[in-house]
């Protein structure tokens, strides 16, 4: 999954000379905690002028009494005096996964999304969760089944084959832990009897452990 | 309660099929249900009536003509629609396979449904039972988890609009009750319940507390999500918590319960490890609250029950003895016994009392995670209901 399929398209984007509390109005009637920042009007032809970047916490607490408030900050200033400057930005073509590890390892909520110098969206850790809940199938009535397999080619397929030899549509596969021997799947398998493809799967030698036997 | 107050609809045809040999979902189950009674004393052949037919346009009413048309044309042996297109729907599935005359048996099962409902509706019957309906999976236009076309869904639909009535949907089966759930999910007039074994765990994998209704029927979507191993006392807990606050707050005119018997320990697709004495309680409360809030409209259908011959027969003449106000014996007849053990090949049990299943040493851990669950999501409604007052 890409970038451009997740990200928000409607980017709301204000100027450097902004003021810190039109920024706070802002983000509570929009309801969204990042702005990107740009510098001068969009022309046509012309990159965006990408300057800054800030979010909720950056601007929560200015104008407030409150000891870890920004010091020597106004609510009437700025937001250029609080914008982080060295924004990092995603493309759209950037697979989701390297997107995240990203956000994780810089500590940041959100990526501007820029295509050949203009800002084309913006991408957050919701859009990402909401990826993850889309990728995991449970949009589709099914069930759940998890599977250890040899990590050789053609492991997947076998395992695969056997759901399909018994009719039944496989809504989602990831995986959850691998290491040189074996991979561990979730699967969202479109059958209510789960217990009963299991059954079948440990018949043919797939290592099922999810869902466990029948108790008694 | 006098005779003549309660019916049962039962039409021969909707127990002598099969979906697929071997398949899980075994109609014969109604049949075992229905001489259970009368052997037992529990039935009369007077309160037993034929189910009215319907058309193809009342399968219109919740589901998409062109679903309609496909299940028709794979049920006739000329003229088969590819497995490609069926399977788009649904069906030529491990689940919903195509089996002969589907069409024409599974509307019977939705007549059957909206026949119960129309008794009650009239004032013909006080409470009604459809033991071969509760077909609660079955999308507008997607057939699943065993379930072409939704019997609840139509004979709902008919209850508000025809006979302008608020429907409660309470839903008992194992499984969430997605089908249902998604059909009226902006329908302020219906509110569905469903409690289940938690979606993170079992099929469909819906059901979770967040689902609430969309729109004008916001806070008419109840889910309790259970945890496996719940047993009896954590699920009537957990029940009265959340069942009689939601019923009396929406206050409904008629009461549609799907009785699932799948939440029994021996089930073997489902974990939550009641026994028939917990099911039987939770039959009884229904009809308890059916007489509070809607003057005792009720029908009742039933629904998933895995464990088919030993223990659903026994869970649906309880279910329909709640719901007649008749008595059971402690034994089970033995005429019954014989006579369905010789010809299933099956040693049934000799009473309505059940074998405990073991005990799990987590009970206390499940019970309190159980709780915690109803009680936040009663917190959760008070406050969209308190937004929005009831109709």
């Amino acid at each position: 999954m890409l970038v451009s399929e997740v990200m928000t398209r409607q980017v709301v984007a204000i100027g450097p000379d902004t003021p810190i509390r039109d920024v706070q109005a802002l983000m509570e009637q929009r309801n969204v905690r990042h702005f990107p920042i740009l510098e001068g009007r969009a022309e046509p032809d012309k990159p965006d002028g990408l300057v800054g970047i800030v979010s909720d916490r950056d601007v929560r607490l200015v104008g407030a009494d409150h000891p870890r408030a920004p010091k020597g900050v106004k609510a009437t200033d700025p937001v250029s005096l609080l914008m982080v400057r060295d924004v990092i930005t995603a493309h759209p073509d950037d697979p989701i996964e390297e997107t995240a590890k990203t956000m994780r390892l810089k500590k940041i909520g959100a990526m501007p999304v820029m295509e050949d110098g203009r800002l084309v969206g913006i991408v957050t850790a919701t859009d990402l969760l909401d990826a993850l809940v889309r990728m995991s199938g449970v949009h589709q009535a099914a069930s759940r089944l998890e599977v250890e397999v040899a990590n050789r080619p053609g492991a997947l397929a076998e395992l695969l084959n056997l759901i399909a030899d018994r009719r039944i549509n496989v809504v989602s596969v990831m995986t959850t832990r691998g290491d040189d021997e074996t991979i561990s799947f979730v699967l969202r398998v479109a059958t209510a009897d789960a217990r009963g493809l299991a059954r079948h799967l440990k018949e043919a030698g797939i290592n099922v452990t999810w869902p466990p036997d029948k108790r008694g | 309660m006098s005779a003549g107050e309660a019916r049962f609809v039962f039409d021969p045809e909707l127990a002598g099929f099969q979906l697929a040999p071997e398949h899980p979902f075994k109609p014969v189950r109604y049949e075992m249900a229905r001489t259970l009674l009368l052997a037992a004393g529990a039935l009369d052949e007077a309160e037993v009536v034929p189910p009215r037919p319907i058309t193809d346009d009342d399968l219109l009413t919740v589901h998409d003509p062109r679903y309609v048309a496909l299940v028709k044309a794979a049920s006739s042996p000329s003229a088969r629609p590819s497995d490609a297109e069926l399977q788009r729907h649904g069906l030529a599935t491990a689940d919903n396979p195509v089996f002969p005359r589907m069409h024409h048996l599974v509307k019977g099962v939705v007549a059957a449904t909206v026949t119960a409902v129309d008794l009650v509706a009239t004032g013909a019957a006080r409470r009604a039972a459809n033991l071969a309906g509760g077909l609660h999976h079955a999308m507008r236009d997607r057939a699943s988890g065993f379930c072409v076309y939704n019997d609840l869904a139509v004979a709902i639909r008919r209850a508000v609009d025809r006979h302008g009535l608020r429907v409660a949907y309470v839903d008992v089966d194992a499984h969430h009750g997605d089908g249902v759930q998604w059909l009226f999910y902006d329908e302020p007039r219906v509110l569905t319940v469903s409690l289940h074994e938690s979606g993170r765990y079992l099929f469909p994998g819906t059901g979770f507390t967040y689902e609430t209704g969309n729109g004008r029927a916001r806070g008419s979507s109840v889910n309790v999500p259970l945890e496996p191993f719940t047993g009896d006392d954590s699920f009537l807990e957990c029940f009265e918590a959340v069942v009689p606050r939601a019923l009396r707050r929406f206050a409904p005119d008629l009461i549609v319960v799907q009785a699932g018997a799948d939440m029994h320990h021996r089930d073997p697709l489902a974990d939550l490890s009641l026994t028939l004495r917990g099911m039987r309680r939770a039959y009884e409360r229904l009809v308890e609250l059916a007489d509070e809030v809607t003057g005792g409209r009720l029908v009742l259908t039933g629904g998933g029950g895995y464990d088919a011959y030993r223990t659903v027969p026994r869970a649906w003449a309880l279910a329909w003895a709640a719901l007649a106000g008749r008595e059971l014996p402690d034994e089970v007849p033995a005429s019954w016994r014989e006579e369905w053990g010789r010809r299933l090949g099956v040693d049934l049990p000799a009473t309505f009392a059940d074998d405990e299943p073991e005990p799990t040493p987590r009970a206390p851990a499940i019970a309190s995670r159980n709780r915690s669950v109803a009680e936040r999501l009663l917190k959760q409604l008070e406050e969209i209901w308190s937004e929005a007052p009831a109709a």
